[in-house]
């Protein structure tokens, strides 16, 4: 029942039988590890999206496809992020409807915003991304699409600063009025302009 | 004459209000009796559990999941722990998988019974609660006992549990079972068949198909539209597939469906906490971990079942010990959206009745 094979590094060297020869010899097998079988057929999966969307829009919209164990990753250029996701829930060979997670992330060059799309009729998961510039983070808004996205995007816009394009109502929702900076993003500091926060007393 | 309107109102309902269950402020705009706008206000109770998160090791963020929806903490303990079996393709021990199952399952009906309680409450009904809390509290002591903690349980640990269950702790569980059981039949002697209840909350609050998905309802707010979505069984997690139990659907996604999944559900997780009684066998209850655990660089996201809907959790990993990016996809806080669509054209006594309906937890809404 239980696998000890599973994570090779750590058995080997909890395991006081295994003596030190067999360190090496362990490296280069999990090296030599073929690749994961749901990987490649996720990201088999993720490169026919890709030719339907770029098909259908007649640019080449798909930036990148990768993939999350069994599920693919799409990059989106920006500027068609809504047609590309109204594709992706109105096309019947995909019909994702149902957006099961919306959340943003902040790296060092970009902001990525990340939706989770499944689809209930084909029971197919797939996650698409889009980037935008730290300084000025400017995404449209998917709440023509769907309207569970309303509160996501203002979390997102509230404590990671980035605009959504067309949201009826873009407004701070955890933090209150007034509330400068955006703490999830990694260059927040708590400690920045603590006397306007009335913190400093 | 019928042009005669009066002069809008603007009430300011909570933060502090019994029937919100927490600090949640809702603003509404009444023309006489009828609601005509309805701005809810949440973050009161926002403690950035995201952002603390990214400084934390995966062991030390099981605590702060507990604090969340913290009616079903087991619940929101194995959402984390499992997203990151998932990514690191760990490997639970048997035991570990059915004690699992059993707290979730357990921790399940702890959950709708409190909703129970609190939502007769909030219509004007007192016993109910006190009974709902009676059969709570010995779940709530079962927890109690197998890991010193009554509410923040901090019970599941990556690759297993941290506690095995105690001498005759099983036995307990398999009697309290039988005793819920016996139980139900008086809730619904109780509740389900009263005619001031079903005459209260039959037919308002209606969501309908089209809108649940478009808002991304989950859990029983979706079901209660017709809508046959259970993670436990369309997207199967941890031993889930080895159950034989129902997916509870209703079809008029009223209130009273809601009540009434909610009440269904408790006799199916007895099934299942029953069914993992009976294969449960002895053996470790956490598996070969490493001592650091390292979540390989990528993202991943995972949803389970919790009690109020799809409970996701979203890792981006650079390879550290810590999350470079942790996203909790909360489902009160998503199925809440809906509440000013279901508001607008009812009569400000509804307003309870819905909002309760929904069945939210505050310290999920404001993660």
């Amino acid at each position: 029942m239980s696998t000890e094979d599973n994570n090779t590094s750590d058995t080997v060297k909890a395991t006081p039988t295994a003596s030190a020869a067999a360190k090496p010899a362990a490296k280069p097998a999990k090296a030599a590890l073929p690749p994961d079988p749901r990987v490649v057929a996720a990201l088999a999966n993720g490169e026919t999206i890709k030719t339907a969307l770029n098909q259908k829009l007649g640019v080449p919209i798909v930036v990148e496809v990768s993939a999350s164990k069994a599920v693919p990753i799409l990059i989106i250029d920006k500027a068609y992020w809504v047609q590309a996701v109204q594709f992706l829930r109105d096309d019947a060979l995909q019909s994702y409807d149902y957006l099961r997670m919306f959340s943003g992330t902040d790296y060092p060059n970009y902001i990525e915003i990340a939706i989770h799309l499944v689809s209930r009729q084909h029971n197919t998961a797939l996650y698409v991304k889009t980037r935008t510039e730290r300084d000025l983070a400017v995404v449209p808004s998917l709440t023509g699409l769907f309207q569970g996205v309303n509160w996501e995007e203002r979390e997102v816009y509230d404590l990671l600063g980035v605009h959504f394009e067309g949201h009826p109502d873009l407004r701070r929702i955890m933090m209150w009025e007034g509330w400068k900076g955006y703490p999830l993003r990694k260059d927040y500091s708590p400690f920045e302009d603590l006397d306007e926060r009335g913190g400093n007393v | 004459m019928a042009e005669l309107r009066s002069e809008e109102m603007v009430l300011n309902v909570g933060p502090q209000h019994p029937s919100t269950h927490g600090v949640f402020r809702l603003v509404v705009t009444l023309d006489g009796e009828q609601i005509v706008d309805a701005d809810p206000v949440v973050g009161y109770l926002h403690r950035g559990t995201e952002k603390l998160a990214e400084d934390l090791q995966y062991t030390q963020i099981i605590p702060y999941t507990d604090r969340l929806d913290y009616l079903s903490s087991m619940l929101n303990n194995y959402a984390l722990v499992h997203t990151i079996e998932y990514a690191m393709d760990l490997e639970v021990p048997a035991r570990a998988e059915y004690l699992r199952v059993i707290v979730m399952e357990l921790n399940r009906v702890a959950s709708h019974l409190v909703f129970t309680g609190t939502y007769l409450l909030d219509l004007g009904a007192m016993s109910p609660f006190l009974y709902a809390f009676m059969e709570r509290e010995t779940i709530v002591e079962l927890f109690n006992e197998i890991c010193g903690a009554r509410l923040t349980y901090n019970y599941m640990r990556v690759g297993g549990v941290k506690w095995d269950a105690p001498n005759g702790w099983l036995q307990k569980v398999r009697d309290f079972v039988l005793h819920m059981r016996e139980k139900m039949r008086m809730y619904h002697n109780l509740i389900s068949g009263n005619e001031i209840f079903l005459n209260r909350v039959k037919g308002i609050g209606v969501i309908t198909q089209e809108d649940a998905i478009n808002f991304a309802m989950s859990g029983i707010n979706l079901r209660s539209t017709g809508i046959n979505w259970d993670l436990r069984k369309n997207v199967p997690y941890g031993i889930y597939d080895q159950f034989d139990f129902n997916v509870i659907v209703a079809e008029h996604g009223d209130c009273l469906d809601r009540y009434w999944i909610h009440m269904k559900e408790i006799e199916e997780s007895l099934k299942i906490v029953e069914q993992a009684l009976d294969k449960i066998s002895e053996g470790p209850v956490l598996g070969k971990v490493p001592k650091m655990i390292r979540v390989p660089a990528g993202e991943y996201y995972r949803g389970i079942e919790g009690s109020r809907g799809e409970l996701g959790v979203y890792i981006v990993s650079d390879g550290k010990d810590k999350p470079y990016r942790l996203k909790l996809r909360r489902p009160s806080f998503v199925n809440l959206q809906i509440l000013k669509k279901l508001l607008i054209g009812q009569n400000m006594a509804n307003m309870i009745a819905i909002l309760g309906a929904v069945d939210i937890v505050l310290g999920e809404v404001d993660g």
